[in-house]
């Protein structure tokens, strides 16, 4: 369905990034994987996957939390000098704390890797894709904490809630590129990240709260990004869709 | 196609103007150089010329002739 397209996934090391690699690989398209530090199981990883699926997979390293590093970033992804489709900001950082106890290095760091980093290298991100032919598509993720604000995540909430406000002004700008732009909110998803920042038993109370009555797998959020890049959500821009199990 | 004519057709390919238009062409002056025309100029520019443009450059790039400014501190000069 998207074959010969190109997609840009940050943050596509572990957890939800890695299920979103592994989803468009699987789909026969190109890939510009991002992490934030060279790790050579992720680049075997990329290989086997590259071989497996027949695509081209460009495994690149910078970080989010220095715009020094996101311009170096850039630059290595403008010398690949392809066209970019799909951008997947994927790449995001969680602190857990009380909103008095909440420091402000954490505070600054956070929305330093999930909005500022994002903001600014989506700005360049997007610019190239105007000069893409073809379907175009941002998903941001974001997170049903950004809509939900749970206790001890101010700061995280806070950042999460600022992609989504993010993706729905973009996707009234970048519209007249035919770029559409809409954001993710997952909820519980089974990931390292999830699992070392969630205590066991906020776990097991919002697993009351979800219908579904289980954890997310990485795979289900992936298959919503996938819907968002493909031609099946042609008119779908600037929404952002819970990926939850029904949680309530 | 040396810098000039690729400067040049950067604006030709973005606005639906003619070449003697560009000497005195500004932000705002034409409808289709607004701020979404701009992001398109300014994507074409950096293909163009293999720049990334800072984005104080890209606020600072408020005329045809102001952009030939900016352009010289990529070490474009036209």
């Amino acid at each position: 369905m998207l074959k010969s397209k190109v997609v840009l996934i940050t943050g596509s090391s572990r957890g939800i990034g890695k299920a979103i690699l592994e989803k468009f690989a699987a789909e026969g398209i190109h890939i510009i994987a991002c992490s934030n530090k060279k790790n050579n199981i992720h680049i075997d990883y990329c290989r086997k996957l590259s071989r497996k699926y027949k695509i081209k997979i460009y495994p690149l390293f910078f970080n989010f939390n220095n715009q020094d590093n996101i311009n170096d970033g850039i630059e290595k992804i403008k010398k690949l000098n392809i066209k970019i489709n799909y951008l997947i900001n994927n790449a995001g950082i969680i602190t857990t704390s009380s909103f008095q106890m909440t420091k402000k290095t954490d505070l600054t760091e956070i929305f330093k890797v999930n909005f500022f980093g994002q903001f600014y290298f989506t700005q360049h991100i997007s610019k190239m894709m105007i000069k893409t032919d073809g379907s175009k598509s941002i998903v941001n993720i974001s997170s049903s904490s950004g809509l939900d604000n749970d206790i001890g995540r101010s700061v995280y909430s806070a950042s999460k809630a600022s992609i989504i406000s993010l993706s729905s002004t973009l996707s009234k700008e970048l519209s007249a590129f035919k770029i559409r732009v809409n954001s993710i909110a997952p909820g519980l998803t089974e990931t390292d990240m999830m699992r070392n920042n969630t205590k066991k038993e906020y776990i097991e109370k919002t697993l009351s709260r979800i219908s579904l009555k289980r954890i997310g797998k990485p795979e289900e959020i992936a298959n919503v990004v996938f819907f968002l890049c493909s031609d099946l959500s042609s008119y779908v821009n600037g929404q952002t869709i819970r990926v939850d199990g029904g949680m309530h | 196609m040396n810098n000039l004519e690729n400067y040049k057709k950067a604006f030709l390919s973005t606005f639906p103007i003619k070449e003697e238009q560009l000497e005195k062409l500004e932000y705002n002056q034409i409808d289709e150089w607004d701020s979404i025309g701009h992001m398109g100029l300014m994507s074409e520019l950096e293909e163009k010329f293999k720049i990334t443009l800072d984005t104080d450059d890209i606020v600072d790039f408020s005329s045809f002739q102001k952009g030939k400014k900016i352009l010289k501190k990529y070490k474009i000069n036209i």
